[in-house]
């Protein structure tokens, strides 16, 4: 780990390159919690964020499923939104302007059914002037076709990739669900298929039910879990990708403060996105970013990619430290 | 539309009935900017548990002193843990947040709200609104389980506001439903109303919104949702609405964003499943 000692007080470098893209610093409001900007325009300044990655978009609008969508369970929040968006069309001419007079990297999450409907957005977005890049989401848990389906299978992930890597020249991130066997293996295969970056995780699947009327809790019964409950799961599987793949990781899922982010990185992420905890906190991304430089300031760090998975895995025994050693 | 996140000092948490608290607030700004039937997402704590902030429609709004109230019922965790707030603490607030009231038309002769248990929350700020009104007479249906989760009367005093009691239980005032009391005054002993506002139980919103719909009466209902964000991103509030153009495809609105205050025709009733009401949840508390 390189340690900048003559300059303590520097602000360190935040910037990270991830495959083709370059950030000002590494925190993205993850897609489906930020909707397209605007809604917290009010609260949070977009343009301090390493990027946006926008609501999932498919070619048509979608209603999404019947309430209710949400429910509460400890240090989490299980969903069941089914993707509602206002579609293609109405994202480029309606929502695309807002973010377009920002500062600010968009990227924008997909989604389809088919094959061909991931191909087409990204034929159609590719056209598109001032995307950053694409999210490719083959994660969600919350929809019939399509979704999960994709992603948890190493062939048909990497087939998503394949026809979305011919259909665009933006750069490319594929968001992975972690309700599979080996995460590591859909990482190489949608790295073998041409994705630049890979993000993980999208939400768990879940369920809670109320024993008093013996019905779910959620309308489509099942859900995606996400908030802090999942951070662990999230960091082994960000864990395990890193160690996978050779392209850049950006690790997702449950991160609340600039000390949760600073546990992707050291594991492999090079970047991170923040979801739930902008419900909580509208400024979350903001704050993390903040203690981010605190935290390099503090250990001497000079930039924050010095920093990236350097995790020693040699455990250390809790309370062994030197200073209390035995035996002396 | 102004949108604050501000700390709120607790400034009065008292009990005004059967698990039902006033929480009054120092948030100059939002204050400064609230409206009858808009909302504000309280954050309860530092915690992770519970995790969502809780949306609360405004009780009463006094811009010039700066204070918003929060009138609430524990019903789970959120709650739960918002009673044991005291005086001094703080919140972090954000608001005012979905749509207002709108106001009956200035000719209007006769207002009518009904109220079901901690439906009454936000008619106190409406009720704020129409008191210089002197022209419209003000007629207020007010139902609970039992007697004891009523607000004391003299909580309406200087409001000039009929108000008609009902409970299922009949501990107090008429005995049943407060939309049959509702409905006996409307056939008989009151004109047609100029405008309703309604607010509690959904299953309660429905039998208004079936009368005002038959009757041609404009009506507001202000409704409830589960909510992660409040601000239209998550798109977790949604509720069934008669599509736009095509009746047979699912058509959702947002609480949040669309609402809170609806109107009776906007959403499609039958779609949402209605079930008994639960047991206590003094349980999860």
């Amino acid at each position: 780990m390189a340690k900048d000692s003559n300059a303590p007080g520097a602000s360190p470098d935040l910037s990270v390159q991830l495959g083709p893209l370059r950030l000002k610093n590494p925190v993205m409001a993850a897609s489906g919690t930020f909707g397209y900007g605007e809604e917290y325009g009010a609260f949070a300044d977009v343009e301090k964020l390493g990027a946006i990655v926008v609501k999932g978009i498919s070619l048509e609008p979608r209603a999404g499923n019947p309430p209710p969508r949400l429910v509460e369970t400890p240090a989490g929040l299980i969903n069941a939104i089914g993707l509602e968006n206002v579609g293609l069309d109405h994202f480029i001419s309606g929502k695309l302007p807002y973010l377009h007079g920002k500062r600010v990297p968009v990227i924008v999450n997909i989604f389809g059914n088919r094959l061909e409907d991931y191909a087409e957005l990204a034929s159609r977005l590719d056209r598109v002037p001032g995307i950053a890049a694409l999210e490719i989401n083959i994660s969600c848990p919350n929809v019939k076709q399509g979704g999960m389906l994709f992603g948890a299978d190493p062939a048909m992930a990497a087939s998503v990739v394949k026809a979305v890597r011919a259909a665009t020249t933006l750069p490319l991130i594929t968001k992975l669900t972690p309700n599979v066997t080996r995460i590591g293996d859909i990482a190489q295969a949608v790295e073998d298929a041409g994705t630049d970056i890979i993000s993980c995780i999208n939400t768990v699947a879940a369920m809670a039910v109320d024993i008093f009327s013996r019905r779910p809790k959620l309308a489509n019964i099942v859900g995606g879990l996400s908030g802090p409950a999942i951070r662990p799961i999230a960091l082994r599987c960000t864990y395990e990708v890193a160690a996978a793949v050779r392209c850049p990781v950006i690790g997702v899922g449950g991160i609340f403060d600039a000390l949760d982010a600073m546990e992707f990185f050291l594991v492999g992420a090079s970047a991170v996105q923040v979801g739930t905890a902008n419900f909580v906190r509208p400024s979350a991304t903001l704050e993390i970013i903040a203690g981010i430089e605190r935290f390099l300031q503090v250990e001497g760090i000079s930039r924050l990619q010095d920093y990236i998975g350097t995790l020693d895995t040699r455990c250390v025994f809790p309370f062994a430290e030197e200073s209390c050693a035995l035996g002396d | 539309m102004v949108k604050i996140q501000e700390q709120a000092w607790i400034m009065e948490h008292e009990k005004l009935a059967r698990q039902t608290y006033r929480l009054m607030l120092q948030s100059p700004e939002i204050a400064a900017a609230a409206r009858a039937g808009q909302f504000a997402m309280v954050r309860l704590g530092d915690g992770l548990d519970p995790l969502l902030r809780r949306p609360f429609s405004f009780h009463r709004i006094f811009p010039k002193q700066g204070i918003i109230e929060i009138l609430y019922r524990i019903v789970g965790r959120g709650t739960g843990k918002l009673s044991r707030i005291q005086v001094g603490d703080s919140l972090d607030v954000m608001g005012p947040l979905g749509n207002a009231f709108r106001l009956p038309s200035c000719d209007s002769s006769l207002v009518v709200l009904v109220a079901g248990g901690i439906g009454i929350a936000p008619f106190f700020a409406l009720m704020q609104d129409l008191v210089g009104r002197p022209d419209a007479s003000l007629h207020l249906f007010y139902g609970a389980r039992s007697g004891d989760e009523l607000l004391p009367p003299q909580l309406f005093d200087g409001l000039r506001v009929t108000v008609h009691r009902s409970t299922d239980d009949g501990s107090l005032g008429y005995c049943g439903r407060v939309t049959d009391l509702f409905q006996e005054f409307m056939g008989s002993a009151l004109p047609r109303p100029d405008a309703v506002y309604s607010c509690g139980p959904l299953a309660m919103q429905y039998h208004v919104a079936r009368w005002a719909l038959n009757q041609g009466v404009d009506a507001q209902l202000s409704l409830e949702s589960l909510m992660a964000c409040g601000v239209g991103a998550c798109l977790g509030c949604a509720l069934p609405a008669i599509g736009a153009d095509d009746p047979a495809t699912d058509h959702y609105l947002h609480v949040c964003k669309d609402g809170p205050i609806f109107s009776p025709g906007s959403i499609q009733w039958q779609k949402i499943q209605m079930h008994r009401a639960l047991p206590q949840t003094f349980l999860y508390n």
